[in-house]
């Protein structure tokens, strides 16, 4: 493929305790070009729920962002996606697979979760984040 | 018994704990705990390594917390922190994110500070540190939400005295985010 035919994109995944959404905007971020109803975990079962709930999520957000011209998309995480794991959790993992799995090809992957704070903070890579 | 209790800053850890201090104190049916605020420790004793000038905040250490604490096993330890440190139970005080940005907007925080923090609380960030830390059977997960400090004291008081069983994830804040 030609650099011509390259359209990028930012992928925004919210990776939170048991759901993890994404939204899809042009590289300024003012456009949006899909997003996701989100990969909601079936509680009772959120070990593998959650993970293959994302990745689901993740597919059919593939495909509208396929459509609408864009080859590879950056990946900004926001979250520690829960379910006991560093990270970028496995909502956040098993939808960056499943966008690539889908042709897209992946650029920068960015961990921007937000650190809670008042007069005190925890330490960074502490609590993981 | 050890309890933590933690939550994003605002959910109202400190104005909750207060009450449930005066409660210990006051009924000699309930456990003889001390209450620890642990940012006022922090802060007393210097236990921080550098400053975050970003974000004006302390970044503490941890190590040396944890010493502090080495002793103190019949305790409550309030602090957004306090889950970095063993503990029997660990409350988790939630609260929807964008009353959270208000209640910390009203304490007077700046608006990178309150908007920093309600995106902490609808990504669940300190819930995900203190199950992965503790475990989810530890984890006693409490939305304060439209609760009065009053109410959320009596949900604290359940944790300490074990009538209240392990809960988490029950919230869902994502929706804040747009
Ligand atoms: N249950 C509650 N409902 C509404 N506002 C509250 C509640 N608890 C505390 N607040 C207010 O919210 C702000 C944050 O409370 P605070 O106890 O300092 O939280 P934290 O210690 O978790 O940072 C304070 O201004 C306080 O008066
Ligand atoms: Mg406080």
């Amino acid at each position: 493929m030609s650099q011509d035919d390259e359209k990028w994109g930012i992928a925004h995944v919210h990776a939170s305790f048991n759901n993890t959404v994404m939204t899809v905007t042009d590289l300024t971020g003012a456009e949006t070009i899909a997003k996701s109803s989100g990969g909601t975990a079936v509680k009772q079962n959120r070990d593998e729920a959650s993970p293959y709930a994302a990745m689901q999520m993740a597919e059919s957000v593939a495909e509208e962002v396929k459509a609408a011209g864009i080859t590879g998309l950056h990946v900004r995480v926001r979250g520690p996606g829960g379910n006991l794991q560093k990270s970028p959790g496995p909502g956040a993992q098993a939808t960056i697979r499943a966008l690539a799995r889908s042709g897209i090809e992946i650029g920068r992957i960015e961990d921007v979760t937000p650190i809670p704070h008042d007069g005190s903070r925890a330490p960074k890579g502490k609590g993981g984040y | 018994m050890r309890v933590a209790i933690t939550g994003t800053p605002g959910t109202g850890k400190t104005t909750a704990t207060e009450l449930l201090e005066e409660r210990l104190a006051e009924d000699d049916s309930l456990p003889d705990l001390e209450v620890v605020h642990l940012n006022r420790v922090l802060e007393d004793e210097g236990l921080y390594t550098e400053v975050d000038a970003d974000r004006e905040s302390k970044i503490a250490d941890l190590d040396a917390l944890a010493d502090w604490l080495e002793d103190r096993d019949e305790a409550v330890i309030e602090s957004h922190l306090a889950h970095h440190f063993d503990a029997d139970r660990v409350a988790v005080l939630r609260c929807e994110p964008a009353a959270l940005e208000e209640r910390l907007l009203e304490r007077g925080e700046t608006e990178a500070k309150a908007r920093e923090n309600a995106e902490s609380e609808a990504l669940d960030v300190i819930l995900s540190e203190a199950a992965e830390q503790h475990g989810l059977e530890s984890i006693y997960e409490v939305d304060t939400t439209d609760r009065e400090p009053e109410d959320v004291a009596d949900a604290l008081e359940a944790v300490v005295t074990g009538e209240r069983e392990p809960s988490a994830g029950e919230v869902d804040f994502v929706g804040y985010l747009g």
